[in-house]
């Protein structure tokens, strides 16, 4: 009854990189950035404007004319000081209208996409903080659209318009101030360089300081014990030396920058004073050309900020293309015929690992080869230190992870050949970070199980020894937890995670370090009370993954599992 | 949230000359900008009049290679001075979680994300707000100072008209103050829940229910937009109509010029002058409520890094030996210094004395250990006792990593092998001497001591092959053999072995019961084990949840059936000790 599939499928998974991507265009903007951009040119333009014709009024008043001639100016003036602020707050309002919509759009479609790479794509340890980083690039690669679309528009416009103008009273002062233009455009584009240049560095370096302040916060018992606290505070300063010297270097960008806009300013206006002197114009045209690149310097500091966020944009735009690109760990197979075999839902499967090899990232093998039987109703415990493969076995049975080589049989059947969701129907995982929702606590252990009552939740967190907790909740199951609500203690959160596999009635439950975080004699009462319910209950399989010796004897078996030779 | 808290430059020695240098570099640049605004009017009335230009562009040039200068020097400072205060402020409060016991660490999570992340948004904080503030105290008052002195009206009208700015704020402020409350609460549960739907992705796809909230994160990312936009609306709103004082204000001061100027009681030169100066006096302001915003984070990310460093270092108070009136040796913190640098106060030398302790886990818990007495000199003192008897726990205490509940631990410094001893993803020299420097035959001496001079010497690299996840994988009985050997380099008198031969097969145990035997006779080592091999050489033998040691050991949640096969698979005696599990199965030769 065993279909066998061909080996050379199971052998030849495509590696699991991303093709070779171009960084999309993060500055590509919509409809409604665009109309921004407009709206913040014009904002712009009435600024530049109002300096001139301030400047222009001034001198016109001090050649003591009738005070009508200065009334169109006074006018035009006001009529500049209001356009700016009201312009810059429609600008403002549309922007970010149009790039809530693009994120809105963004986050639907990466959500959709992360489903099929989630749990086995997205690293081996501290998913959590693999996802918040998915989470703030997206963020970050939308705020291009009004950090860096809408002001480049902004100052391209008003700098046009600018442009045109003064090529009708005086083409040479135009000359210069496109000049100037070019000038600060190169600017940019060596700014952009400079910054996304050090910005990898700068992640880098960040990375390193959070494995070290991780290290220094999760094992300051175990490294004091054999003395090496300093040294591994050592590795901190060293680590934050090298943070703060890519800091530095990062600002080399916006200093050279905003450096080279001023002096290039500076040597526009002296640029125009020399050649307005011999033009055929009024003093007060004069002095509006003089004051024009003053003006204009107003259009183009934006474009500091500009480059250093078009810059991390591209770099979140880079790393969410590449986490997106990634092909799924699991290939759902049809069985010979194209029909799936169905399995058993009512009792607990044979399962049998058959010379089984596994990698998370297809170059190197992560565990096995392994033989290994969980038998029905078993309880089994699977210990060994780091890089043994405890958890790419777990992976594997979990149907997170295709084996490289080896069969994982079901019930006799390969379980390629079932269908993805009726296999994973049948586990309930516990991993070691149970996440809880912002939501109520009957709602947190209801999406284990849809249609369970609330005698059902309640009998599971009893048998998960949470019946305490709901004693001290002020609004029973009907508290919020979470962030915003209520905080779990990292023994709670452990019980919440047993207590969703209990409720879920899956006969398979596969338990990945459940513990790891907890002290030893909390540890010894979360999986006493597991195994109690369990003695009570004996109908699931049950396999837990764990370095540590917290309750190991309450199993059937203990397997360790060396690490695999390379 | 305070705009300057000054407990960070207590907090943050380093960081104060970057700080410093960053306000002195706003004034001066505030200076330069009026400076410019005289030689720019003075080069606009050279051009009008037709008289000489050269030296106000001189002046004019020098000041904008001067501002230039600035800018740049801004930017770096700026970035310096960013990461000096965030740095400084994870250094230490990292150095303070680890000086903590056991039990007074914060929560890991939540203490990381505070140390990393949290310590990152003060960067914005201390770069580009703290300057704004500088700027916005210095800058105004130079400007209208100055105005005062060229023409006097000018100033009148900006000192009349700029205190409209905050008290316009507050206004607005007061006025929106409810609704934009309650619509940040919104907010912010709404922009929480794509964060939380994302983060709890793989609990969704484990119980199948990662497709159904694909429409809820549409649906609720849309509520958001609209949500956003609302409370943006606001703010908007009042930048837009600060904006517009500050542009009417200035409107004013360009009126009255304007026609003093045409009535010929004002020259040009002094007019451009109070023209180009008066927006300086605003736009500080301004800038200070926009960067407000986005350094907010920082704020309150700093509030609460300065608290978790003011928190008194030894909170002895807490603990029940201050009550029970006893005194409490090992309960300080400030101890781990003079441990390590040999022996402490009351502390015989080579000698361990537990006196009386007393440990609880948890508030309201039963204790693990009750009223223990142990004195340990020179030689080997095996504990042995059973699950959750508290033998790790007491390896913890004695090593000053816990602190007791009640009673006194007297011990010089020790060295301590844990369960999972720590071993750092580098090399197998980096393991061996992290810690104490130690030469390469005294390393090999050691390989040797405890078997693996064979299995080291065999790598290519010897004892620079890597370890951990890029490298060589080690067994768990090899790690502990490394971590046994890495005790046996170390200068420490006192060892503390908890399960010295768990994972080794019987030949190994047996070998490295004699080298324990062999230690024990030059140092006192205390060692926690289920296997027999060490009690054949053990001096002294202390069992654990047995006659008055410790009366009962066992949880209080475990039911009285449980308890019995607790109770039988884990017998205190230790008679044979074969692996208190059924079957076990090793998948792996151990490299060789």
């Amino acid at each position: 009854m065993t279909p066998a599939p061909s080996d050379s499928g199971l052998l030849d998974r495509p590696a699991p990189v991303a093709p070779a991507q171009h960084t999309p265009a993060v500055w590509r903007p919509s409809a409604g950035i665009v109309r921004g951009g407009l709206l913040g040119g014009i904002a712009t333009a009435a600024g530049m404007a109002l300096t001139a014709t301030s400047g222009w009024l001034i001198v016109r008043a001090s050649e003591q004319p009738v005070i009508l001639t200065l009334l169109t100016a006074i006018v035009a003036v006001r009529a500049f000081g209001m356009a700016r602020p009201v312009f810059r707050y429609w600008e403002r309002l549309t922007s970010h209208d149009a790039a809530l919509a693009t994120l809105a759009a963004r986050r639907t479609a990466a959500y959709d996409a992360l489903i099929p790479l989630t749990p086995a794509r997205l690293g081996r340890r501290r998913r959590s903080d693999v996802l918040t980083g998915v989470v703030d690039d997206l963020t970050d690669e939308v705020d291009a659209q009004v950090r860096v679309t809408v002001p480049v528009i902004s100052t391209l416009v008003a700098c046009g318009l600018v442009l045109a103008l003064t090529a009708l009273v005086a083409l040479p002062v135009a000359g210069i101030l496109l000049a100037l233009a070019v000038v600060v455009a190169g600017t940019c584009v060596v700014a952009l360089r400079l910054e996304s240049r050090s910005l990898t560095e700068l992640l880098d370096a960040r990375a390193e300081v959070t494995r070290v302040s991780e290290l220094t916060t999760s094992q300051a018992g175990e490294l004091r014990a054999v003395g090496g606290w300093d040294t591994a505070l050592g590795w901190l300063d060293r680590a934050q030396e090298h943070l703060a010297r890519a800091t530095r270097r990062l600002s080399a960008g916006r200093a050279l920058a905003s450096a080279a806009f001023l002096l290039a300013v500076g040597a526009a206006v002296a640029g125009i004073v020399l050649v307005v002197r011999d033009l055929d114009v009024g003093a007060p045209v004069k002095a509006l050309l003089v004051l024009t690149p003053v003006a204009v310097s107003e259009a183009i500091t934006p474009l500091v900020d500009a480059m250093r966020a078009l810059a991390r944009a591209e770099g979140s735009a880079a790393r969410i293309a590449a986490l997106l690109g990634l092909t799924p760990a699991v290939r759902e197979t049809r069985g010979p015929g194209g029909t799936a075999p169905t399995l058993a839902t009512d009792r607990p499967p044979h399962i049998e690992l058959v010379g089984v090899t596994a990698s998370w990232t297809g170059d190197r093998q992560d565990v096995g080869p392994i033989d290994l039987v969980l038998a029905p109703g078993s309880r089994t415990a699977l210990i060994g230190s780091n890089g043994s493969g405890k958890s790419t076995l777990l992976a594997v049975i979990a149907r997170h992870l295709d084996p490289t080589a080896g069969r994982c049989l079901w019930d006799g059947t390969d379980v390629t050949t079932l269908p993805l969701d009726d296999v994973r129907g049948l586990v309930a995982l516990v991993d070691d970070e149970p996440h809880v929702f912002a939501t109520t606590l009957r709602q947190n252990l209801l999406l284990a199980a849809p249609s369970a009552t609330d005698d059902d939740i309640r009998e599971a967190l009893d048998r998960a020894g949470l019946t305490r907790l709901i004693r001290a909740l002020p609004d029973r199951l009907d508290t919020v937890l979470g962030a915003g609500g209520r905080g779990l203690s990292g023994g709670e959160r452990a019980r919440l995670g047993i207590a969703r596999a209990l409720l879920s009635g899956r006969p398979v439950v596969l338990l990945d370090e459940p513990v790891a975080h907890l002290d030893p004699p909390t540890a010894t009462a979360v999986i006493t009370d597991l195994m109690r319910a369990e003695h009570a209950d004996p109908t699931r399989t049950i396999l837990m993954v764990t370095h540590r010796p917290e309750g190991l004897d309450l199993f059937d078996r203990v397997i360790t599992l060396d690490p695999a030779r390379r | 949230m305070k705009p300057f808290d000054p407990r960070l430059l207590r907090a943050a020695p380093a960081a104060r000359r970057p700080v410093a240098a960053l306000g002195a570099m706003g004034a001066v640049s505030g200076a330069a900008t009026i400076a410019t605004a005289f030689a720019l009017s003075a080069v606009v009335v050279a051009v009008v009049e037709d008289t000489d230009v050269t030296t106000p562009l001189v002046w004019l040039a020098a000041l904008f290679v001067a501002r230039a200068g600035l800018a740049a020097g801004s930017e770096t400072v700026s970035a310096w001075a960013g990461v000096s205060v965030s740095t400084e402020l994870r250094s230490a409060l990292l150095r303070r979680w680890g000086s903590l016991d056991a039990d007074t660490r914060p929560e890991r999570g939540a203490a990381l994300a505070l140390a990393t992340s949290g310590a990152t948004t003060v960067e914005p904080y201390a770069a580009r707000f703290l300057p704004t503030l500088v700027t916005a105290a210095v800058v105004p008052a130079l400007a209208i100072v100055t105005l005062a002195v060229v023409d006097w009206p000018s100033a009148l009208v900006v000192v009349l008209t700029l205190p409209l700015l905050p008290v316009f704020a507050a206004l607005i402020g007061r006025a929106t103050a409810e609704s934009t409350e309650r619509r940040w609460a919104a907010l912010a549960s709404l922009s929480g829940h794509f964060l939380d739907v994302v983060r709890g992705l793989p609990t969704l796809v484990a119980y199948g229910r990662a497709r159904r909230q694909v429409e809820t994160v549409r649906e609720v990312s849309d509520r958001h937009r609209v949500a956003t936009m609302e409370t943006l609306r606001i703010a908007f709103l009042s930048s837009a109509a600060l904006e517009l004082l500050a542009t009417i204000s200035v409107a004013v001061v360009a009126v009255t010029v304007g026609l003093r100027l045409s009535t010929g009681s004002m020259l040009l030169g002094p007019a451009l002058v109070a023209i180009l100066l008066a927006p300086e006096a605003y736009w500080p302001v301004r800038r200070v409520g926009a960067e407000f915003h986005s350094a907010a984070d920082g704020a309150v990310a700093l509030d609460e890094i300065l608290t978790h460093l003011e928190t008194p270092s030894s909170p002895n108070a807490a603990f029940g030996s201050e009550r029970a009136g006893i005194p409490l040796i090992s309960a300080s913190n400030a101890a781990f210094g003079s441990r390590r640098g040999g022996g402490q106060q009351g502390a015989l030398e080579g000698r361990v004395r537990v006196h009386g302790v007393t440990y609880t886990y948890a508030a309201g818990s039963a204790p693990v250990l009750r009223n223990l007495d142990l004195v340990a000199g020179p030689g080997l003192t095996v504990v042995t006792g059973p699950s959750g008897a508290g033998k790790s726990t007491l390896l913890d205490l004695v090593a000053g990593l816990r602190r007791p509940s009640e009673g006194t631990v007297e011990a010089p410094a020790v060295h301590y092998v844990t369960q999972r001893p720590f071993l750092a993803a580098g090399t197998v020299h980096d393991a061996l001497t992290i810690g104490h420097d130690v030469d390469d035959v005294q390393l090999w001496a050691a390989l040797r001591a405890v078997g693996l001079d064979g299995v080291i010497a065999s790598l290519p690299e010897g004892v620079w092959a890597h370890l951990g996840d890029e490298g060589f994988g080690l067994s768990a009985g090899q790690r502990q053999r490394l971590a046994l050997a890495r005790a046996w380099l170390s200068p420490e008198t006192v060892l503390l072995l908890d399960e010295p031969t768990a994972h080794l097969d019987d030949e190994s145990a047996h070998r490295l019961g004699e080298l324990i035997a062999e230690l024990a006779e030059r140092r006192v080592v205390i060692a926690v084990t289920h296997r027999p091999e060490l009690l054949e050489h053990a001096d002294h033998h202390l069992v654990l949840g047995e006659s008055g040691a410790l009366e009962a050991a066992t949880a209080p949640t475990l039911e009285p059936a449980l308890e019995a096969a607790l109770e039988a698979t884990l017998d205190p005696a230790i008679e044979a000790a074969p692996e208190p599990h059924g079957e076990t199965t090793t998948t792996h030769e151990e490299p060789s």
